[in-house]
C-alpha cells in the first residue's frame, strides 16, 4: 500500500511563541523549527502499516525550503521518499490554500491512505485535514487512537470524550491520528545516513498546476483580525509552611473540599 | 555541550542530536539504570539494546557489513553524550576497539563473520592483554599461542579483563614467539605478538571474578587458558606481527576513554553548577557566587573544552587514516587530559555538594571510582607522559 503522510515544519514548541504584530502572523525561524511532534505519530502509524502490509511511505510538506528538515526527519524514521511543496507564491496561504497545494501534490501519487495529525502544534486550527479530504474526495476518519488495514478496509478507533467509536471506510481514505497511536520511533544512525540519500521532489505551483489566485496571499480568504495574549489565569495556591503543622491541615482541608481525598 | 572551535559536520551534529533525543527518552528509566549499575554492578541489558537500536555499535562498521561507517568521531560524540548522563558504557568502548582491529586487519571472511553481528549490537566483545606480571609493560606478556596442526593452542593467564561474563568473544593478545626467544634472536620486543578472537565458551577457558569495584556495571576477571584450541581463521592480522592492528585498537580505546571522561566531566560539572546555584549557606548568597567554589569549576570547564578539542581532533585523524603513530600521540594527549580532569571534576563536584556529595542519590560518590580508574587504566597516565616526552619532545626513554 502507498501512504502519504503530511508533516508540517513548525517552530520548536519548546521555545516561546512570537507573533509579528504588524502581519499578525507567527514568526517562523527555520533554524528553530522542527517536524511537528504531532506528525511524528502520523509517520509512526504509516511505518507500522507498511511494515505489516508492505508498500511505501511518502512524506509530504508545504513550506519554505527549510521545511526539508521535517521531511529528512520523517525519512530518517523510515519514510521512503518525500515531496516538498515550496514556492514564494505560497507565502500567506490560509488553510484552504495550504490544502489545495498539498492536495495537488498528493493527488498524482494515488495513495491508499493519507495520514495527518488531528491538529498542528503551531496554528492548530484542525481544519486542514478536512479541507484536504474534501479536495481529494476521500472519506475522513478523525481522532484515531488506533489504525488498522484489512484488505481494502481501514478501521480506526475514534477517540471520544467517553471512550472510542470503531469506524471503517473503504480505501482510499484520509485518517487523522492522535498521540495515542503509539510512541513514535526515533531515528537511528542508519536512518540518518539513509535519509541523506532518499529523494525529495520539490514542486512549485506551476508544476502542481495551481493558479496564483487560489493560493498564497491572493488566494487567502481567511483574515487574521486580531491577535491577543491569553489572559493568565492564576493557578494554584501557595500554602506557606510556618512550622506549626497547620499548613498540612490546610492542604488536607483543601483536598477534601475538592473531593480528592 | 559545546566545543564550538571544532567544526563538527552536519552529520555529526545530527548524530549528537539523535543521541540526546534517546537520552531524553531514557530519562524516566535513569534511576533504575543507576540502581542496576551502582548497586547491583550490572549494566542493564535493556540499555545495551537501546544503544544498539540507535546504531552505536554499527558506527565503526562499514556499510557493506551492515553498519553505517560513520566512524570513530561519531562513536566519540555518542559515548560522550551517554556518559554525560551518567550512562557511560565501557564495554561499548572495548567492543569498539576489537571492531577496529577486525575492520583494519581482518580478512573479508572475518569481516563477514563478525561485523554484521557487531553492528546489530548482538555481540559484546572483551579485550585481554594485561597479565598479573605484565600490565604497563605489555611486551612482557607470556600467554602463548603454540602452533598445533591447522590452528593454535593457547596457554596462560590474563587478569583485570573487563566484562568477560557478558561477552561472546574476546580479542586476546598472545605471544606466538616467547619474549625471551625474541630477545635472544636480537629482534625487537614487539615482534612475536599476535591477536586472536577467542570464544569465551571455548574448552579449556575458565574465568574467575576479581573483587574490584567494577566500572559502569561491568566486572573484572582472571581468565585462564589451558590449551585452548584456536583455529587459524580466528587470528586477526599477520602472525607474529599483530602490533599494527593492536595499535589501531589501542588508539581507538584511548580516544573513547577520553570520550567517556569528557562525558563524566560534563555530568560532574553540570551537577556541581546546579547545586551551587541553589544552595545557600550564609544569608541569601548561593554558594556558587563564592569564587572559591566557582573558580575551580570554571577552570575545569576550560580544561574540559581543551580536552574535547584534543579528543575530537584525535578521532577525526583516526577516521582520516592518519598514520597510527601520529594518531597515537594525539590520542595520548586527549586521554591524559580528559582522565585527569574527570577525576578532578568529581572531586570538585563532591566538595561543592558538601555532605550531600556522599549521599548516594547524587551519584557523585559512586562515580568517583570509575572517574579515578581512567588515570590508571586502560593505560596509566605516567606511561602516556613517557610516550609524549619521547615522541613530542624527543626525550630519551628511561625504561
Ligand atoms: C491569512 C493567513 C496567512 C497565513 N500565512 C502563512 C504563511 O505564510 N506561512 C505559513 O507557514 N503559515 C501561514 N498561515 C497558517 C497556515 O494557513 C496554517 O498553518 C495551515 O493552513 C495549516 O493550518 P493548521 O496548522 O491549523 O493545520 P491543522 O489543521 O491544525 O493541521 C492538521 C494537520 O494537517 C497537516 N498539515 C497542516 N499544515 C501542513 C503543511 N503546511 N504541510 C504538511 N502538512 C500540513 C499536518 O499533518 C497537521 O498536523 C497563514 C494563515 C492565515 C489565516
Ligand atoms: C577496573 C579495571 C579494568 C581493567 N580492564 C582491563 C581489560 O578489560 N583488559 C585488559 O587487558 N586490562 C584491563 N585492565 C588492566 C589495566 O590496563 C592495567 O591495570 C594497567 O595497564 C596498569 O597495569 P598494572 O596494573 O600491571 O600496573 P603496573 O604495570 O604494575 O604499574 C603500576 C604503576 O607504576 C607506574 N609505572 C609503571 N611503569 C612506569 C614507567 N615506565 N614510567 C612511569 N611510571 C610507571 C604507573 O603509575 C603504574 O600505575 C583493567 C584494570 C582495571 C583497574
Amino acid at each position: 500500500m502507498k501512504i502519504c503522510v503530511c508533516v508540517k515544519h513548525v517552530p520548536d514548541p519548546n521555545l516561546p511563541v512570537q507573533v509579528d504584530p504588524a502581519t499578525r502572523r507567527l514568526i517562523r525561524d527555520p533554524k528553530q523549527s522542527i517536524i511537528d511532534p504531532a506528525d511524528e505519530y502520523g509517520v509512526e502509524t504509516a511505518l507500522r502499516l507498511v511494515e505489516e502490509h508492505g508498500g511505501e511511505v511518502v512524506a509530504v510538506t508545504m513550506g519554505p525550503p527549510a521545511a526539508e528538515d521535517a521531511l529528512r526527519r520523517a525519512m530518517a524514521m523510515g519514510a521512503d521518499r518525500a515531496i516538498l511543496v515550496s514556492d514564494e507564491a505560497l507565502a500567506g496561504s490560509d488553510v484552504l490554500g495550504t490544502a489545495r497545494a498539498l492536495a495537488a501534490a498528493i493527488r498524482p501519487e494515488q495513495p491508499d491512505l493519507v495520514i495527518c495529525a488531528t491538529e498542528s502544534t503551531d496554528a492548530y486550527t484542525g481544519l486542514l485535514p478536512g479541507a484536504l479530504a474534501g479536495l481529494l474526495d476521500l472519506p475522513q476518519l478523525t481522532f484515531a487512537r488506533a489504525v488498522s488495514v484489512e484488505g481494502s478496509t481501514v478501521t480506526v478507533q475514534r477517540a471520544t470524550e467517553t471512550g472510542y467509536q470503531v469506524i471503517q471506510a473503504t480505501l482510499p481514505a484520509l485518517v487523522t491520528v492522535t498521540a495515542s497511536v503509539g510512541e513514535p520511533r526515533y531515528p537511528s544512525f542508519k536512518g540518518l545516513m539513509a535519509a541523506k540519500r532518499k529523494p525529495i521532489e520539490v514542486r512549485d505551483i506551476a508544476e502542481l498546476g495551481l493558479e496564483q489566485h487560489t493560493v498564497g496571499e491572493p488566494g487567502a480568504r481567511e483574515r487574521v483580525l486580531e491577535i491577543s495574549a491569553v489572559r493568565q489565569v492564576k493557578q494554584g495556591r501557595i500554602v506557606v509552611d510556618d512550622g506549626t503543622g497547620e499548613s498540612v491541615e490546610e492542604i488536607l482541608a483543601f483536598l477534601r473540599s475538592i473531593q480528592v481525598v | 555541550m559545546t566545543a564550538q572551535g571544532f567544526a563538527l559536520s552536519e552529520e555529526h551534529r545530527m548524530v549528537r542530536a539523535t543521541v540526546e533525543e534517546l537520552l531524553h527518552r531514557l530519562r524516566p528509566q535513569r534511576e533504575a539504570y543507576f540502581h542496576a549499575i551502582f548497586d547491583e554492578m550490572y549494566f542493564p541489558d535493556e540499555l545495551w539494546d537501546r544503544m544498539a537500536e540507535l546504531g552505536l555499535f554499527g558506527a565503526l562498521v562499514p556499510e557493506e557489513y551492515g553498519g553505517t561507517g560513520l566512524g570513530l568521531l561519531t562513536m566519540t560524540i555518542a559515548l560522550e553524550a551517554f556518559a554525560s548522563e551518567g550512562l557511560g558504557n565501557t564495554m561499548a568502548m572495548v567492543t569498539a576497539m576489537d571492531t577496529m582491529a577486525i575492520v583494519r586487519a581482518g580478512t573479508p571472511e572475518q569481516k563477514r563473520r563478525w561485523l554484521p553481528d557487531i553492528a546489530a549490537g548482538k555481540l559484546c566483545l572483551a579485550f585481554a592483554i594485561t597479565e598479573p606480571d605484565a600490565g604497563t609493560n605489555s611486551f612482557r606478556i607470556s600467554t602463548l599461542a603454540r602452533r598445533d596442526g591447522d590452528g593454535y593452542r593457547l596457554s596462560g593467564q590474563k587478569a583485570w579483563i573487563t566484562g568477560v561474563d557478558r561477552s561472546q568473544a574476546m580479542l586476546v593478545v598472545a605471544r606466538t614467539i616467547p619474549y625471551e626467544a625474541v630477545i635472544a634472536r636480537g629482534l625487537p620486543p614487539r615482534h612475536g605478538l599476535s591477536l586472536f578472537m577467542v570464544d569465551t565458551q571455548a574448552p579449556g577457558l575458565t574465568v574467575q571474578p576479581m573483587d574490584t569495584v567494577g566500572i559502569e556495571g561491568f566486572r573484572q576477571f582472571f581468565v585462564f587458558f589451558d590449551e585452548v584450541p584456536v583455529p587459524e581463521h580466528d587470528r586477526i592480522g599477520p602472525e607474529h606481527e599483530g602490533l599494527a592492528a593492536l595499535f589501531d585498537a589501542l588508539n581507538a580505546e584511548r580516544i573513547l576513554t577520553a570520550a567517556l571522561c569528557l562525558g563524566m566531566t560534563e555530568f560532574a560539572l553540570r551537577q556541581a553548577a546546579e547545586y551551587a546555584r541553589e544552595r545557600r549557606v550564609f544569608g541569601d548568597t548561593p554558594i556558587g557566587a563564592y569564587q572559591a567554589v566557582q573558580h575551580p569549576l570554571a577552570r575545569l570547564k576550560v580544561l574540559q573544552e581543551a580536552a574535547r578539542l584534543l579528543t575530537y581532533q584525535a578521532a577525526a585523524a583516526f577516521d582520516q587514516g592518519v598514520p597510527s603513530r601520529q594518531v597515537g600521540l594525539q590520542a595520548a594527549m586527549a586521554k591524559y587530559l580528559a582522565s585527569e580532569i574527570a577525576f578532578e571534576a568529581f572531586d570538585r563536584a563532591i566538595q561543592t555538594h558538601g555532605g550531600n556529595g556522599f549521599v548516594k542519590g547524587y551519584h557523585l560518590i559512586q562515580m568517583l571510582a570509575p572517574a579515578r580508574l581512567f588515570k590508571t587504566a586502560p593505560i596509566n597516565n605516567e606511561m602516556l607522559l613517557n610516550y609524549i616526552a619521547e615522541h613530542a619532545l624527543g626525550l630519551p626513554r628511561s625504561y
